[in-house]
């Protein structure tokens, strides 16, 4: 019962905007918070499950998220210019376009991910203060470059014609692309629970999380999985950064930096190393977010810090975490 | 000479002031000190003031960060926030809420150092209970919200345009007294050495502080909070002490800054950019070494005003070149390289390596 409190008073508050807004506007709102949800959720989780598994706190995962955004950007500009796939109505080569955009996203991220453990994490394991300087330092670094190879302007976004507009259900306007983007998120959510529930990595992961050494001794390399895991963190950042520039319509370079707080925020809530707790604490803030924007625009991201206060004054190490 | 009564403790002190007037070290502050206040008489244009000031006022910013990330080892983000609180506070004092009097100076530092310790300390109660480490996501998130408010905040704030306070009395830019020894003395003048003056006072203020017991279990808490723990002491509360006076004396260079600058807006004194010199300056200076904020300061601020200048040298060189201009307008992005090489090279930072020079080349003359 202790363990689904938490998901039971959140589903319990989110219903309470219900009495301030109307049902129509209410059920707008509550897709757009999902979608965000989910897509803080897509960094919050890699955030979460590097410092699980490798007491590392990486703030270059915000670069990460821009990276991502910008490559998918590119990959998507190409497509569209040279096949057109974007302006196109045809819903397979949309679809296809946005599988390619996020191919290129991972396949991008997913080796900035393995140079960056490798070449600047790895020497610092273990010390929490230059490990936070060195990726701060990494961030100032990938941040600086991607305005030198794309420019320091705000670009527009091509985005596919199908996920454009918006669905008219039962008079409730359902914007089409967080839909999408909450699809993938449930997605992301369930294939990273099989893999670590049921797959002997995601066995080892685990057994990582609660003692890394014990691991070692077991005759596993767990800097291998260290790799992995770092890999697939900075993958699920591009991913999430490149559905935020599909969902906001625009990319720009500071766009990782202002998710990471909420990531941020997230997996505070959430609790250090705990995938569900970052699920419910992105949609948390994701929802909420929208509610009070709508009821309250100035007060939104006073709402967020206010949950985290709240949230650290009852359960210290957050909704999931265990006391480390 | 020494009497016969004094305990060992008593005797190692005073060994220790007899050796302190014979360390080189102080001599060196003491020559940096009479460079500071000799600027204005001997370099007598604005620019060259204004960049000793700030370097002076940085440079006590970064050591006041330096009592937090090097002293009690904790990372906070939240140090520019802070500052900003204090340029605010004593900006809305002299200005929105307030008359142009001393009175309201004063009253502008005390709100801005009130304000900031009950942050800091709400802040350090909520994060610091579990893990150091919250402290660092918990500040960054909380100095965004700061932020946030300035920019929207209009009303009182004055949004991104900021606010221009005017100061009092003999500080006031109208001010001017003719010449002393052919050093016309006006407001701006009276300003750096009042600005300078209470620099040094918080830079001593800071140097008690951490050589105080005090500082010394906040040492011993960054070294080994086990074994600080277990012998009894509550980290927890040490380590809000410890941000808690950080913060307050970064409170106070901010209204010190306001003072100088006599313009505050939410870019120039909130924003991650001032977080991020900050760190840049702590960690070339040297970390847990409190003077390396002197160096760290003086090599960044210098590196600014001489940028722009290269900038222009590249362009004249290629002018055709558009990556090559992108590439030179980018500085961030050699102080970015430069970070991650000191921290695997020189951990340490610049004074930190020149003390363990010293002391191996010490060491092996025997």
């Amino acid at each position: 019962m202790r363990e689904r409190a938490p998901v039971l008073i959140a589903a319990g508050l989110f219903l309470l905007p219900l009495a301030l807004i109307d049902p129509r506007t209410y059920l707008t709102l509550t897709v757009a918070g999902l979608a965000m949800g989910m897509l803080i959720f897509l960094v919050a989780a890699g955030l979460t499950l590097i410092f699980g598994l490798m007491d590392v706190l990486n703030f270059a995962h915000g670069a990460l998220f821009s990276w991502g955004a910008y490559v998918g950007f590119s990959a998507a500009a190409l497509l569209n210019q040279r096949l057109g796939w974007a302006t196109s109505p045809s819903v397979v080569a949309n679809t296809l376009l946005l599988l390619g955009a996020i191919a290129a996203t991972v396949l991008i991220t997913v080796g900035l991910g393995v140079l960056l453990e490798r070449v600047i994490v790895r020497p610092v394991y273990g010390q929490h203060l230059f490990q936070i300087l060195i990726t701060l330092g990494a961030t100032i670094v990938l941040e600086e470059l991607i305005r030198i190879v794309w420019g320091p302007n705000d670009q527009v976004m091509p985005v596919p014609f199908t996920f454009q507009g918006s669905w008219d259900i039962a008079d409730v306007v359902v914007l089409r692309f967080p839909v999408v983007a909450i699809i993938l998120g449930i997605v992301i959510y369930v294939g990273m629970v099989l893999m670590l529930n049921r797959t002997r990595v995601g066995l080892i992961v685990r057994a990582g999380v609660e003692n890394g050494e014990m691991v070692q001794v077991m005759g596993h390399n767990i800097y291998r999985y260290f790799t992995g895991v770092f890999a697939a963190g900075s993958a699920l950042a591009g991913v999430g950064g490149l559905m935020w520039a599909i969902f906001s319509q625009s990319v720009r370079p500071t766009m990782g930096g202002e998710q990471l707080i909420f990531a941020f925020i997230v997996v505070i809530i959430g609790g250090l190393g705990s995938v569900t707790g970052s699920l419910v604490g992105a949609l948390m803030v994701g929802l909420s977010y929208n509610y009070v924007a709508f009821l309250v625009p100035k007060a939104a991201i006073g709402v967020t810090m206010a949950i985290m206060v709240l949230i650290l004054l009852f359960r210290p190490t957050g909704l999931y975490g265990a006391a480390r | 000479m020494t009497p016969p009564t004094l305990t060992p403790v008593q005797a190692a002190r005073l060994r220790e002031r007899q050796r302190r007037l014979r360390e080189p070290t102080l001599y060196l502050r003491l020559g940096l000190l009479a460079a500071f206040a000799l600027v204005p008489a001997v370099v007598p244009s604005f620019q060259a003031m204004d960049l000793a000031l700030k370097i002076a006022l940085f440079a006590t910013l970064v050591a006041s960060y330096d009592v937090v990330i090097g002293y009690t080892g904790i990372v906070s983000f939240g140090h520019a926030m802070f500052f900003g609180f204090g340029a605010y506070a004593v900006a809305l004092a002299l200005g929105k809420f307030g008359a142009v009097t001393y009175g309201h100076l004063l009253l502008g530092f005390a709100a801005g150092v009130v304000v900031s310790a009950v942050v800091a300390v709400v802040i350090g109660a909520f994060s610091l209970r579990v893990k150091a480490l919250f402290f660092a996501m918990i500040t960054l998130a909380f100095a965004e919200f700061a932020l946030i408010l300035a920019v929207q905040w209009s009303q009182v704030t004055g949004g991104e345009d900021g606010l221009s306070p005017k100061l009092p009395g003999v500080f006031a830019v109208g001010f001017d007294a003719g010449r002393i020894l052919g050093v016309p003395v006006t407001g701006r003048l009276l300003t750096y050495y009042l600005v300078l003056a209470a620099c040094i006072a918080l830079f001593l203020m800071m140097s008690r502080f951490v050589h105080s017991p005090l500082g010394r279990t906040l040492q011993a808490i960054r070294d080994n909070e086990l074994r600080a723990e277990a012998l009894g002491f509550q980290t927890f509360v040490f380590q809000i002490v410890s941000s808690s006076f950080g913060s307050v004396v970064a409170t106070v260079v901010g209204g010190l800054y306001a003072m100088w600058v006599r313009y505050v807006n939410p870019e120039s004194t909130l924003g991650i950019p001032i977080m991020l010199d900050v760190l840049l300056m702590v960690i070339i200076g040297g970390i847990g070494t409190l003077y390396g904020g002197v160096i760290g300061a003086a090599f960044l601020l210098a590196a600014r005003t001489v940028l722009p200048d290269l900038r222009t040298l590249s362009a004249s060189l290629a002018p055709a070149s558009e990556v090559l201009q992108r590439l030179s307008e980018r500085w961030l992005l050699y102080f970015g390289i430069l970070f991650i090489l000191i921290v695997f090279f020189f951990p340490r930072g610049v004074i930190g390596t020149v003390q363990e020079a010293m002391s191996k080349a010490k060491a092996s003359r025997g």
